[in-house]
Parts: C-alpha cells; structure tokens; sequence
C-alpha cells in the first residue's frame, strides 16, 4: 500500500536522522518551534513538551497555528515539531507533508486514541436508542435522531469533511443504514461540541463524531462498536460495500519533526523521539484545563512537578549518551 | 479675420502668439496638416476634433493689461493654458520675453514659472490645508527660499491685498472675496513680470465683484504689471482693459481697445455685445469729440480727453455752448457739444 | 393613451423582465437534467486550473533557479530555489518589524537576537528587552487620545486599554497590537504608492482595477494556503495575509482623493513652479489627505477583521486564544476576548478619525510646543509607571505582578456572567425558535435550495444576464457572463449554486431587515447615531463568536449559516439607509412636508426614491458580506464552495485548490458588483445627487 511505503521511507529517515543525533553535539541555542492547535490536550503537551526541552537548556517558542496548515508548516520548518498527530483526522495531511518532502517521523506515543462515531451517556440513559453501543441498534432508533434538515432520516454528525472524506457516509451505506440515516458534516469541532450541549439542553438524540481522550469524557461519552477494523476494509483502501462498514482502528498517535531538528537540536530531537504519553497521561492533562480550569501553560507546570519520573528519564538518558 | 489691432509699438511685446493652435481630437496632427489659416468648424467636427484655440496670434506689451473676453466654450481659458503651458499647444509659437515656451523642457519652464509668472484661477486654487500665510509663502518656498523670509514677504503680501489680522486663517475659514485675496496675493509674492487672470472675480457675488475690481485696478496702479486677463464679462472687460481681444469658437473675433470695439464692432457677434453697453460709461471724451471750430465761442468749462463720458455728461449738457476738450498739459485738442454728447448716447451709431 | 402604450412597450422594463422570466421558466422546463446534456450542465473545461496554479506555484517556490547556499546548521549545502530566497527575505524583514514592535510592548530578546545571535542571548542571560508596564502604555493611549481630539477620547482610551489589562488579555491584546501596528502601516503605505502610480499612470489603473475587485470579493481563506506555501507560517505569514486584504481600500480611497483634487489647485502648484515631486507631496497628497485618512481608518478596521482568520497561519494574539477558547465551548471567554478586539478597533478606529479630522490647529507657532508637552506628560507617565511596577515587584512577592504585565488569564474574568446570558438565551428562545426552524428549513430553504440546483445552466445564464442587460445593457451582460462561464466550466458550478442560494436567501433577508431598520432610524439624529454605532460593533465583534450560540439554537443547519450571515451583512443595508435618507436635501423634505404629506408618504414618495441608489450599494455591500459570511458558515457545516475552501487547506494541490474557489466566490460577488454599482450610478447621476 502505498501509505505503508510511505511510512517505511520516513521512519527510514528517521532513523538515520536519529543515528546522526549520536554524534556528539551540543544543541544550537535557537529556538524550537512548538505548534499551539486549537484542543487542550495538544496546547498543554506543547507546554510539556516546551518544558522538558527548556530543562535540558534549549530554548522554546509558542506558534499558534491551524491543524491542517501546520504539517505545510513543519515541512518548511516555520515550526518544528508536531507533537499530536491523529491517524483518522490527520494522516492525510502528514503523508502528504512527508511526500513533499521535510518532514519525518519521529516516533509513535503508547497512546492508542480512539476516533469514533459515539452518543452522550444521557442519550444512552434515556432510552433513545435501546441496545447502544451495538451498531445493530441504529437500525430502530432513527427517527430520536432526526434534524429539520435530514429529511425524516437520522442524523449522524461528521466532522468536517477534510477529516476522513467519504468514509462516514461509505459506512452508513455499508451497513444498510442508509435508507434511515444520513451524514451530515460540521464544519468544525467546535460545532459538533456546539450540537452535544444543545441536543444535552433539548433532551434530544444526537449522534456525533468525537474521540478520546477528549474534554467531552468528563460528561460522559459512548463510541459506538462498528464492526471490527482491518485492513483494506474501506472503499478507499480498496475495500467492498460489505466490508466498508467497519469501524475506525485503534489509531495511532504520531510526532513527526521537520527534517534539520536532528541536526540543529540533537539532544532535544534524541529526547523527542523517545518521548511517549499513554491515553491516561495524555487525559490527564487535558483534565486540567478542562475540569480543573487552569491555564495551559500552569497545567504543563504542574504536570511535569507531578510526573518528573515519566518524563526525566528521557532527558537524562540522552545526556547520558552525550556525556 | 481680424486678430490683430493697431497699437502702442515701439516696447518689446513680453508675450507674443504666432498661430497658435490647440485641438482637441485624436487626428489633430492630419487636421493641422491641411490648414494654412483657421480651420473651419465643419472640418474639424467631420475629423471627431475638438478646436480649442484656431489660429491665434497676438501681442501683449510691457504694463498692458490686455483681456480675453469670450463666453463658456470659447476657448479663452484653453489659450491662456496653452500660453502657461499649462496644456501643450497643437501648434504654433508662443514667445515670453522673446523666448519660445512651447520649446522649453520641464526645468527651464520650472523657472519661468518660479520667476516671470503668477496667475489667479477662478476658483482660487488654495492649497487647503495651510493657511493665509503658508498659501501666500508657498510658491517661496517651492523655490527654496528660507521660511522665515518666506513669511515675511508673505506677511507684506497680505497686507497689501487687505489681510491683515487672518494671516492664520485657513482658506475654508474665509470668505470667497477674502480667499481670493489670498490668491491675489500667493501670485504676486514672487513679483512676477507676467500676471495671469483666469476668471478671478467670476465665482463672487456681484458687490464683492466691484470692490475687487476695484482693488484690482488699485494694484495696477501700484504695480504696472504685464496682464493678461480672462473674462466672461463684457462690462467687467470694458472697466478694466486696456485692450479686449473677443474669442468665439476659438477664433479671436476682434482685439481692440474697448473704445474701438465699441463703437466699430468687426463682425455681428461682437455688434451683439456692444448693445446693451452703456456707452457713457465705456467711452471717453476723446473718442467723440470734434474738431474745434474757430469761430464758435467755446464754454467756460472743459474737460479731460481722458475723462469717461458719463462723469463730465451732466456738465456738458447744462453748457448752451461747445465745451472745450483738453489733453493733459492743458492744450486744446477738441470740441463737444451738448447735441452731439446725447446723440452718440441715445441716438444713431456715431463717433465715427 | 401615452401611458398605458408606454408601460406595455417592449421598451418598458417589467414588461422586459416579464418576459424574461417567462423564457427563463420554458428553459427550466425544457431542458431535461441530464449528465451529458451541456444545456443543463456545461463541460469541467478548467478542472485542471487548480493543477495547474498548483504546479506552477510549486516549481516557483520549490524548484526554479537552485542556489546551493551552505547551512551550518547540518554542514552541508542545501539548494535553496531563487523565488522561495526572495519570498523568505521578506517574510523575516516582516517578521523582525512584528517582533520589534512586539518587544517594545511586551519586551522579548529576538530584536536583540536580530542583531546578535542566540548563542549570544544564552551566554548573557541579562539581554532581555523589558516591558513596558501596563499603566504605561494606558497612560499613553490616553494621551493620544486627548492630543488627537480631548478627554472624550482619552477617556475611552484610557478605559478600553484597563479593561484589556484587568481582564487578563494583556498579552494577546499587545500581541495582536503589534501586529496591527506593523500590517496597518504597510497596507497604508502600499496603498499610498500603488493609488499614486495609478493616478499618474491611467493604464496602470486600468490594470490594478480588476485586481482591486477581485482581492476585495475573495474570501480571505481562500488565499491562506498559497500564503503559507509563499511564505510560511507566524506572525509575517498573518500579517502579509492581512496586507493583502487591508490595502485595496487605500488604494481606492488614494486614487479617489487624488481624482478629487480640484484641477485649479494643482494648475496653482504648477504654476507657481513646483516640480512633479513637490506637487505630489506638497500639494496633491495634502489637498487629497481627507480621503486618505479615510483610507486608513479602512486599513484599520479591515486589519482586526483579520485577526481571528490570521491566527489559522500563526499570527499570534487575541486570534488565537479566541478559536482555542471556542473549541472547547468556552463561549463566555470567548466573547470577553471579542470585546477587547472590538475595543482595540474603536480605539484605533476613533484615533484614525480624529487624525483624519484633525485639521484646525495647524499652527506652525503652537505646534512644537504643544508636541514637547505630550512628549514630557509620555516621559511622565513612563517614569510614573515603572516606579510603580517596581513597587509593584515587592508588593507582589509571589506569583505575578500585576503593576507590570497582567499574564494571560490571571485576571478578573467575566466570562460567566456571559455565559449566563447565553445560556438565558438558550433557555429562553430555544423552544419558541424550534418551530420556526424547523418551518423555515423544511418549508423555505430546502425547496430554495432544490430549486437553485434543478436551474439548467443555460437558463441560469439567460436569468443573470438578462437582467444585467435590462439594467445596464450589454456590455455588463458579456461581463457578467463572463464571470458566470468561470465558474461554469470549473467542476464547482452546483457547490456555487448552494453558495448562490444560502447568499440571496441572505441577502433578501439583510436588505429588507437593514432598509426598516434604517428608515426607523434615519429620522432621529439619535438613533441613528446609535444604530451606526451598533453597526460599527457588528462589523468588527468577530463573527466565529455568534456562530457558536447559533449553532446551539439552530442546529449545525443552513439556518445557523444564514442567520449568521443576516447578522453580518444587515450592517451595510442599515448604514447605506441611513446615510441615503440623511442626505435628501431637506429643501425636498420641506417641498414635501408643505405639500401636505404624512410620514409614510414622505417616505415612500419622497425620501425612498432619492436615497435608493445610495441603498442600492448598500445591498451590494451586503451582497460582498453575505458571500463573506457563507464561506465562513463552513465552520458551521455546509457543502458549498466555502467547505470545499476549508478542505483545500490540508490538500496536496491545495494552492490551486483554494485560489480557484476564492475566485469563484469573487466572481459570484463581481457580477453583482458589476450591476448594481453601474445601475447605482446612473440612477444618482440621473437624480442628480452624484
């Protein structure tokens, strides 16, 4: 698949970046690059990522910057990493930086994330749709889901469409759900979290694409069981009406790092790629922020006071090495 | 046609026209090409040109005040542009003190203007955001002068044109007389030998209009400058020229002195403004009086050659007898009587 | 009768557009919808434009004129393309100005670093530019204000910048600030020179002309993506996004000042011997400076616009911490940081007008006195200031010193009362609004919508163009038709057909709500103040904010995208209406009032007919911000042209992509354009108010 050559190559590059990261060098003193998104987990781990290289004596800089626009970003390196790519909603754009030519891979985190199709707990509570989270159950509860706009059809909320294209609506046809459902893509996250609090308010069924971990945990959140994911089961991947019913994988959870970072920052990069959250770090995390209320910047703070043994060993192995 | 009239020679003329032209239109140069004298309409319409200016030629002398009078679309304003340069001539030569300006490049016309030249527009051309002063001192300082000497000559300047007290004042702040005061006076500050008119006392209503003509002729009589002067007004010509040349359609119809044109109007057009002049108050004694008869035996009283008629009418009218008319030294050099004063105002066309 | 044969002519205009309609409606009828019918849907001829631009655009940046230029950063040469050298030059020099400016507000080493290095900074730890306390910089604002027009604005001044300090967005505010500063000034000066050349060069107006229309119809992210490939990401990238979007106005308004100087006042200048460099700077700009402050109070407040859509590619600020904020439905302090936006621009806005008004004490005499004494009262308060952010740092012993620089969100925060107000909102209007959603939606805008997408391209095009040659006749039909082929024969005809439908259901809306506004307005010099001063609010408060509170009352639905739009683009319907109805001579007022009329007669007899050309731009400006507000509606969630703008930013030929769509919604807005205005101006000429 091409996708897969895709990946090859660049961990290949990677590795040979990482092995010239073991000749000795100290790190340049310019500053590294660290892209601010627009969800708090990513704000907050670009603050502990920023802070475990500002320990180890480099020098960080904040770049706001839109999700898709960043990976053009880092491939020219206006910014130097990305820290928190998401298979489902950003592989596209990351393979499509790589291809380019600029940006490499620099590792996967421990953290599986979940990208799903899912329903409030509440909507799971009050009936809407008895036998959820089995997808079967969609077949019966259309109607609690529809819209003004959905034509007397249920409506699954997407995200937009730059995300995953067609593989929504794909599925809903796979699984026969068609004639009953349809798809209907926001335009942002911030209107899928929009339609979560006024379906919550109304009291009405909605059913939206969310992942985790997510801020939308602290309330509650059910993704749906699809079918099983493997490989070549979407049309995309040349897969057939009978299979593209599937369910997202188990996505991984990528860094990737403009193509001089090993060579300007060996140490940092050394640290970077070794670096790993799990679904809880990452949760925590952002539960500060989001439950807790602190600003992004404080959270990182007390982030790495509380878990200095997580992360310390990556820098010290790399200094280690060095000395 | 008649463009040209018999008078004081001798001086240099400081400016002089020889054929100028000004078309409007794309194929003015083919037009041209053809015409040996004026163009007529009906060629120059079929050619999609417009004729500005046909075939002027003319001179203006040392401390005359020579007026262009003309109605809207005559083209008088398009040959005093064309006599700045303003707008470049289609043809013809233009001479200022002898020297050619159609010929000039941008530096040399640059100093002509900086030096020789001051015109008033009809709407006052202020700068608006500088003031009384600042306007006044502008064409000083566009020359480089210091500022300080600038505004003291400004300051004079004012003064002379009846400013003083609103040196600070902007333009918007002042009424139209007042602003063209301003004006007056932003074109004199580099004492210029050449004074450009255009329409100056137009835009004003008509009692301000009187007193700056008034004015006007004050600063004359102060500063003897060479004048050419536009105009649409036929009585403000006659009050102020020395001579009136009258343009229609870009030709001038007559160029004469106002006595002249008066009482000989070269062509019907220039009749019909002669009409309804008042003629008392155009003509003077000189133009109508007789020779002196001998035997007559002439009234006490005499009057100036130079005299207007409607000023010393009432007293020639009471004489039973001939008044003598005397020039300057006091030397008889004519007659008139009292018959004669009310048939050149009343009656048939006379003088001649 | 002469009337009645007059009025059933062929020449009489409703018996043209009758019969337009009629034929319009045989053709819908007739032709049958089908895939290789060009009737019905012409050939994708210019599919591959995107490609193309795409290609072009990549072998510029990427692969034209290689320079092998050494990096000692991995010991090796690069090659480094001619055109991306050039771009990357500029982008710093931007850069470099943004982070000066930004450092002299905020404090920082880069400015430093720009003159040495970073292993400099590092070795000498004390090289840090300090910041300028907050009470500092107020203190100045209020200054300002007092110097350019009195305690009125130097309150408001002094008030805006406090609340931005006490709120906790001191950071971002001075962020966004400086980015302004450097954009807008730029923007003012590019437009300065272009507007010049233009008027000095008739074919270089001729040529600056199309372009001008097309930058001010383009979505502005439709160009993001060819802005960061040009010139990357951060602050430079936002702001040449944002200089590119600020400067046609100037431009304009240059070239218009300059045509509006009275030709006596520049014959005086020459005349009393300027030379061309002298006449332009000392006569011609000064005389035209009125519209050119206009101008730049334009780039002022087309600057902060941008600021949300800036921080997409970097721009650091208010943009940012804005779209973070919503993302994760934090509405209240997403308005809180709306309000200091709107308050920097009614700040900067009003600064800009009071210069621009600014012409009475042009005394040569007083004026350096009167600068000195703004200059001591400034030193005073930055002495005064950072006295008491040295206090400050002993009062403050933990944690921050408020004396100095609030940080970000360490301050009061009023964000729950706003989230309380949207939450009454909600709770109080949801239900009642529901049934009327769900009436409009499924009785209204869905038919609309099939209605738009069942037109064949032929009749779409006898429709536009006919009632361009009604209008305006022929030469604006061919253009109109012009710009409908483009978008014909790209393969995005039925998404503009949705971008169509949701824009004029917009539009009709805005213009009607706008013109009753307006005309209630119009007759009280208070209100009308007022209103202006809501539009105002409206114009600036970003729009990505009510979006949010829409998307809760209406659903992610066509209804959410419209009524943002109406929200936005009634603001140029109400303006127009009441400066249209403001300017009928009052001689025709009292003509009218004399001639015994009532109000309502008045109004629609009188008043109406003089001010509608004047209105009729006005919906024209509402036709430009409706097109503006249904391409950002794809962050709502529609499948027009604006969803496919978005999509294209993470797109391999996402270049090509983006541009090509900007220019298909620019075109949709230039056809009107093209009709309207002309329409506009013969109607005024012929009224005589022109």
């Amino acid at each position: 698949m091409k996708g897969m050559k895709k990946l090859a190559a660049a961990v290949a590059v990677g590795a040979i970046a990482g092995l010239s990261g073991t000749v000795f060098a100290a790190d340049s003193s310019e500053p590294i690059k660290i892209p601010i998104k627009n969800w708090s987990s990513q704000i907050v781990m670009a603050h502990v990522i920023g802070g475990i290289f500002e320990s180890m004596g480099d020098k960080v800089e904040y770049v706001p910057v839109d999700n898709q626009a960043s990976f053009e970003a880092v491939r020219v390196g206006d910014i130097t990493i990305v820290h928190e790519v998401w298979q489902s909603t950003m592989q596209n754009a990351y393979y499509n930086a790589m291809e380019k030519g600029g940006l490499i891979d620099a590792g996967t985190h421990a953290a599986e994330t979940l990208e799903e199709m899912g329903v409030p707990n509440w909507v799971i509570e009050k009936g809407l749709c008895p036998g959820l989270p089995k997808w079967e159950a969609l077949k019966d509860c259309a109607e609690a889901f529809a819209t003004p706009d959905s034509g007397g059809k249920g409506r699954w909320l997407e995200g937009p469409q730059s995300w995953h294209g067609d593989v929504m609506p794909n599925r809903v046809k796979g699984l026969g759900l068609d004639d009953k459902w349809v798809v209907k893509f926001a335009g942002a996250a911030d209107a899928l979290w929009a339609e979560l609090q006024a379906a919550e308010k109304e009291g009405r069924g909605t059913i939206i694409f969310n992942w985790s971990p997510n801020f939308t945990d602290a309330s509650g959140f059910t993704f749906i069981e699809f079918p099983p994911y493997f490989d070549g089961c979407r049309i995309a991947d040349g897969g057939s009406w009978e299979t593209t019913g599937c369910g997202s994988p188990k996505g991984w959870l990528k860094k990737g790092a403009f193509w001089k970072f090993p060579k300007t920052h060996p140490n940092a990069y050394r640290a970077f790629s070794q670096l790993t959250f799990t679904t809880p770090q990452i949760g925590s995390m952002a539960a500060l922020v989001d439950v807790d209320k602190m600003t992004h910047a404080d959270a990182a703070k007390k982030w790495l006071a509380d878990n200095e043994e997580i992360w310390k060993p990556w820098t010290v192995s790399v200094l280690g090495e060095g000395n | 046609m008649s463009s040209a009239g018999g008078t004081s020679e001798g001086t240099q003329a400081v400016i002089r026209c020889e054929s100028v032209y000004k078309i409007f239109g794309k194929n003015s140069e083919a037009l041209l090409d053809g015409a040996s004298s004026s163009i007529d309409a009906e060629t120059a319409k079929a050619a999609g040109c417009i004729v500005g200016v046909n075939n002027a030629s003319f001179e203006v002398h040392q401390g005359e005040l020579l007026i262009i009078m003309g109605l809207s679309g005559s083209g008088k304003s398009t040959l005093l542009r064309c006599i700045t340069r303003l707008t470049d001539a289609t043809a013809g030569q233009i001479f200022i003190d002898g020297e050619d300006i159609l010929t000039m490049n941008e530096k040399e016309l640059i100093e002509v203007r900086r030096n020789k030249m001051g015109m008033v527009f009809q709407n006052f051309g202020l700068l608006p955001h500088k003031t009384v002063l600042e306007n006044i001192a502008f064409p000083l300082q566009v020359k480089g002068n210091n500022t300080k000497a600038s505004m003291e000559r400004a300051r004079d300047m004012a003064e002379l044109v009846g400013l003083q007290g609103r040196e600070n004042y902007f333009p918007r702040e002042l009424s139209g007389g007042q602003q063209q005061r301003v004006g007056i006076a932003r074109s004199l500050a580099v004492e210029p030998d050449i004074w450009f008119l255009d329409e100056p006392f137009s835009a004003l209503d008509p009692l301000i209009r009187k007193e700056m003509q008034d004015e006007f002729l004050r600063l004359q009589s102060v500063l003897n400058k060479t004048i050419l002067f536009v105009t649409h007004d036929f009585d403000e010509a006659l009050r102020l020229a020395d001579r009136i040349a009258i343009m229609k359609d870009g030709v001038i119809e007559q160029l004469d002195t106002p006595a002249n044109i008066v009482l000989n109007p070269a062509t019907e057009y220039v009749r019909k403004f002669t009409e309804e002049v008042p003629r008392e108050k155009v003509l003077r004694i000189e133009s109508i009086m007789e020779p002196v008869n001998q035997s007559e035996t002439m009234a006490d009283l005499t009057v100036s050659k130079d005299a207007v008629i409607e000023t010393v009418a009432k007293a020639i009218l009471d004489e039973s007898k001939p008044v003598g008319v005397v020039d300057e030294a006091g030397t008889l050099v004519g007659s008139l009587h009292a018959s004669h004063v009310v048939d050149v105002l009343f009656g048939n066309r006379a003088g001649s | 009768m002469s009337l009645t044969s007059s009025s059933l002519s062929i020449k009489s205009k409703p018996v043209q557009f009758a019969l337009l309609l009629v034929v319009f409606l045989i053709l819908c009828y007739a032709i049958a919808p089908a895939d290789g019918n060009y009737l019905w849907r012409l050939p994708a001829l210019l599919k591959d434009i995107p490609t193309w631009v795409n290609d072009f655009v990549g072998g510029l940046m990427f692969d034209w004129f290689p320079i092998q230029v050494y990096d000692p950063d991995i010991d090796d040469y690069e090659s480094k393309p001619l055109f991306r050298e050039i771009t990357r030059a500029v982008s710093s020099g931007v850069l470099f100005i943004i982070d000066f400016v930004r450092e002299l507000l905020l404090g920082g080493q880069k400015t430093i670093v720009a003159f040495t290095s970073w292993d400099f900074i590092s070795e000498n730890p004390w090289a840090e530019w300090p910041a300028l306390p907050w009470t500092v910089i107020t203190g100045w604002a209020a200054i300002v204000g007092y110097k350019l027009q009195g305690k009125r604005l130097a309150l408001i001044a002094a008030l805006a910048t406090t609340y931005v300090a006490i709120f906790g967005q001191w950071e971002p505010s001075m962020q966004t600030l400086s980015f302004i500063l450097v954009a807008a000034p730029v923007s003012v000066l590019l437009g300065l020179l272009l507007g010049i050349w233009a008027y000095q060069n008739r074919y270089v107006e001729i040529a600056l002309n199309p372009l001008l229309n097309v930058a001010q119809t383009m979505p502005h992210y439709s160009y993001l993506v060819p802005v960061i490939v040009l010139f990357g990401v951060g602050d430079h990238a936002a702001a040449l996004a944002t200089i590119i979007f600020a400067t046609p106005p100037m431009v304009r308004l240059t070239l218009l000042g300059l045509k509006n100087v009275p030709v006596e006042v520049l014959e005086a200048g020459m005349m009393n011997g300027c030379t061309n460099r002298q006449l332009l700077l000392r006569v011609l700009i000064p005389t035209a400076k009125r519209d050119v402050l206009i101008g730049v109070n334009q780039v002022v407040m087309q600057c902060l616009a941008m600021t949300v859509i800036a921080s997409f590619i970097g721009a650091q600020g208010l943009g940012s911490n804005l779209m973070i904020a919503l993302n994760s439905l934090k509405i209240g302090t997403g308005i809180e940081i709306g309000v200091c936006i709107v308050l920097i621009a009614v700040v900067l806005d009003k600064m800009s007008l009071a210069w621009a008004n600014k012409q009475t004490d042009y005394f040569a005499d007083l004026s350096f006195l009167e600068r000195h004494s703004t200059l001591i009262a400034m030193l005073a308060v930055f002495v005064a200031g950072s006295i008491l952010a040295a206090i400050g740092s002993f009062i403050f012993e933990e944690g921050f010193n408020y004396l100095y620089v609030i940080p970000h969100n360490k301050g009061i925060t009023t964000a729950p009362i706003w989230q309380a107000a949207v939450d009454w909102i909600w709770d109080t209007f949801f239900f009642v609004l529901k049934g009327f959603n769900e009436f409009l939606i499924t009785k209204i805008l869905v038919p609309m919508r099939d209605a738009y997408l069942a037109m064949p391209v032929v009749a779409t095009f006898l429709l536009v163009m006919g009632i361009a040659y009604i209008l305006d006749g022929l030469r604006s039909a061919l253009i109109v038709g012009g710009f409908l082929l483009f978008i014909a024969f790209s393969e995005y005809w039925d998404r503009a057909l949705i971008t169509a439908y949701m824009a004029s259901f917009a539009v009709i809306v805005s213009a009607a709500l706008g013109i009753t506004i307006g005309s209630l307005c119009a007759r009280h010099e208070v209100a009308s103040k007022s209103i202006l001063l809501v539009c105002d609010f409206f114009q600036t408060f970003p729009a990505f904010i009510y979006l949010i509170p829409v998307i809760m009352l209406f659903g992610i639905t066509d209804t959410s995208v419209i009524i943002a739009a109406v929200v936005y683009a009634t603001v140029p319907a109400t303006r127009y209406t009441v400066e249209g109805l403001r300017s009928v001579p009052p001689v025709l007022q009292d003509a009218g009032s004399m001639s015994g009329v009532t109000r309502l007669q008045r109004w629609v007899s009188i008043e109406l007919p003089l001010a509608f050309p004047h209105i009729m731009l006005g919906v024209n400006q509402t036709v430009i911000f409706a097109l503006f507000m249904v391409i950002i509606g794809a962050f709502i969630g529609t499948i027009d042209l604006g969803q496919m703008i978005l999509k294209a930013i993470s797109e391999s030929r996402g270049t090509g992509i983006g541009l090509t769509l900007g220019l298909c919604v620019a075109f949709i807005g230039l056809a009107v354009d093209q009709i309207i205005r002309n329409w506009a101006q013969r109607r005024k000429a012929a009224l005589g108010l022109a």
